[in-house]
């Protein structure tokens, strides 16, 4: 009872600060900009090139790039509200001493740690979900294109998303909450680093790439957010059927921004894991402090 | 002084807390009993929050064995029965009033009807009524001691632990936060004060104990505690070497006022001297015009103590 207390009041709290307002105001305005400059190049595109069926298909192709960009955007933006948001989730409150009057209430450690993780999960998520469909609703609209496996993709970034979310609570636990944004960002923006690298080595110098490889391996097991990316990527990407009738092989994808593949099983597991794991160690931590 | 057969609201044995190489807590032990008020009075850095925050589970203790209502602190169905305030209350400024206390109470247990009816009681009884709907971040700092008072009576404890209760509040505020828990001690609720009030303290608690340096130095009812030798104001006209040669001669200390050289305060053995000391100031021709008990203020036994700690570190109890 005691977790959805707290996870209730963890929601009315998040929409309460002006910084939900803020974002909210932002995401709508962001999203109608969106839909108009789609327009724009859409008119553009179709009053330039009257040829019918190619013109359509042109459009259809030009979804695609669209879909992989603005989702991209929709993931940054989810996953920087996420480290904005939840970074103080504890060490705010322990600074603050508003957990002197809730710790002592009849509820134990365990419950406020993961009540809050699941009140701002359900923001977090949300939040990522609503952007989700509403671009790609969009793009659907203006293009004609929409994802066939639009599902798998949303559920890559919400792994991704609830990964971050995992970085950010066991963060809160160990150190002050600017010490925790810090390295959620850090973290969060680096890892790309590894996909960027692999390409030009593979590009390069064939012979290195297993080296990068094994590199990447590693971070991505450390942050696996760039990871999860990539294979949300080929979820929003057209079937892999579609690309090898007409010609073009799957590995034309594998770029620093997409992939061609999805996601290892055995990775997928361990963001499943990473996602448990990193709340279980903040609730340890958090059971063990002095307040 | 209360029965020891009653039943202990807390139990402390051997607690000790170690911060790093920080000594906070050293071998505290002491009973608090059911119905009681009690004091903890120490200077700042005495270890005072540090036991209330053992107490309340906010900390966890080096060594030692803590029990409140006869249970562990983690047990949660004790936390039912107890209220807590710490020291400078800080609350979530964007909760309004009764959203705040209904949240609290909810974490209690409390639901519907009876929360709702209670959250009314509570803000009235700490002077908030009227503003359930004013938001905690434009309350004083005062209204924050209420408001936090408030929550800690919410659930009608068994027990409430105050940390400085009075901090912050007008000598209006003050009184009526002495008056309310004279109300709730006569109701049967246990109170555990920290404070430096030391007014407060003595006026509304049955016990009191003096920690210094973590260490607990004094327990007791506040007139228990007082175990110097009696001392008698004296005001006597003229004050002179021999007279108060003669004095010296008969009484433990005598020492004259910094301010006013026609008084003396002086220690005797016991209080039937008090003859004796008129005898001497009319043997020496002076006029004696005033010869009292000295009223010795808690404040008094209280810095006493705390510099004789200072040089040495005893343990007393004027516990049975």
């Amino acid at each position: 009872m005691g977790l959805l207390l707290i996870t209730r009041f963890t929601l009315l709290e998040a929409i309460r600060r002006r910084l939900f307002l803020a974002v909210t105001i932002l995401s709508i305005l962001i999203l109608a900009a969106f839909a108009i400059l789609l327009s724009i190049v859409i008119d553009v595109s179709q009053a330039r090139n009257v040829n019918g069926n190619d013109t359509q298909l042109y459009i259809l192709g030009g979804g695609v790039v669209i879909t992989v960009l603005a989702i991209w955007m929709v993931y940054l933006l989810s996953s920087t509200l996420t480290i904005v948001f939840t970074a103080n989730m504890i060490s705010g409150e322990v600074d603050a001493g508003t957990f002197a009057v809730i710790v002592p209430k009849p509820l134990t450690r365990v419950e406020i740690v993961l009540g809050k993780w699941l009140g701002y999960a359900l923001v977090v998520c949300t939040y990522t979900a609503l952007m989700f469909v509403m671009f790609l609703a969009v793009i659907r609209w203006q293009t004609g294109y929409w994802p066939t496996n639009a599902p798998y993709a949303l559920g890559m970034i919400e792994l991704g998303i609830l990964a971050l979310l995992g970085i950010t609570t066991l963060g809160s636990s160990l150190v002050p909450t600017i010490v925790n944004g810090a390295i959620a960002l850090m973290l969060f923006v680096g890892a790309p680093t590894a996909s960027i690298v692999q390409f030009i080595v593979k590009l390069l110098n064939p012979t290195s790439q297993q080296t990068v490889q094994n590199i990447t391996t590693v971070i991505n097991l450390v942050i696996p957010t760039d990871a999860l990316w990539h294979a949300a990527s080929f979820y929003l990407l057209p079937p892999a059927a579609d690309f090898v009738t007409l010609g073009i092989s799957s590995q034309t994808f594998d770029t620093p921004f997409t992939s061609g593949q999805a996601i290892a099983p055995a990775l997928l597991v361990w963001v499943v894991l990473y996602c448990i794991a990193l709340p279980a160690l903040a609730v340890l931590r958090f059971q063990h402090r002095d307040l | 002084m209360p029965n020891t057969n009653e039943v202990p609201a807390i139990e402390v044995e051997g607690l000790r807390k170690v911060y790093r190489s920080l000594v906070a807590v050293d071998d505290v032990s002491f009973v608090m009993y059911r119905g009681e008020a009690f004091g903890f009075l120490g200077p700042n850095g005495a270890g005072k929050s540090t036991v209330v925050k053992i107490l309340t589970g906010l900390v966890a203790p080096t060594k030692g064995t803590v029990r409140v209502l006869g249970q562990p602190v983690s047990n949660l169905e004790m936390r039912r029965h107890i209220g807590y305030l710490p020291e400078l209350p800080t609350f979530h400024r964007w909760l309004r009033a009764r959203e705040f206390l209904v949240f609290h109470g909810r974490l209690y247990g409390m639901r519907g009807i009876e929360l709702e009816k209670r959250c009314s009681e509570v803000l009235e009884l700490v002077g908030l009524s009227g503003r359930d709907n004013q938001k905690l971040g434009t309350f004083s700092k005062g209204m924050m001691q209420r408001i936090g008072l408030a929550q800690a009576i919410l659930n009608r404890p068994d027990l409430v632990l105050l940390d400085e209760l009075v901090s912050g509040l007008d000598p209006v505020g003050q009184r009526d936060m002495r008056e309310l828990l004279r109300q709730l001690k006569s109701e049967g609720m246990s109170i555990f004060l920290n404070s430096h009030q030391l007014a407060d303290v003595e006026a509304l608690c049955d016990r009191v104990a003096i920690i210094n340096e973590g260490r607990i130095l004094k327990v007791g009812a506040p007139q228990a505690l007082f175990d110097e030798a009696p001392v008698f104001e004296v005001r006597v006209n003229p004050v002179n070497k021999e007279l108060l040669h003669r004095l010296g001669s008969i009484a433990l200390a005598v020492q004259q006022d910094a301010d006013d050289s026609c008084l003396l305060y002086i220690e005797v053995q016991k209080e039937e001297q008090a003859a004796d000391i008129a005898e001497v100031i009319h043997a020496c021709g002076s006029r004696l015009y005033e010869l009292a008990p000295h009223h010795r203020s808690l404040e008094q036994l209280f810095l006493r103590t705390i510099d004789t700690s200072r040089r040495r570190a005893p343990i007393e109890s004027t516990q049975p």
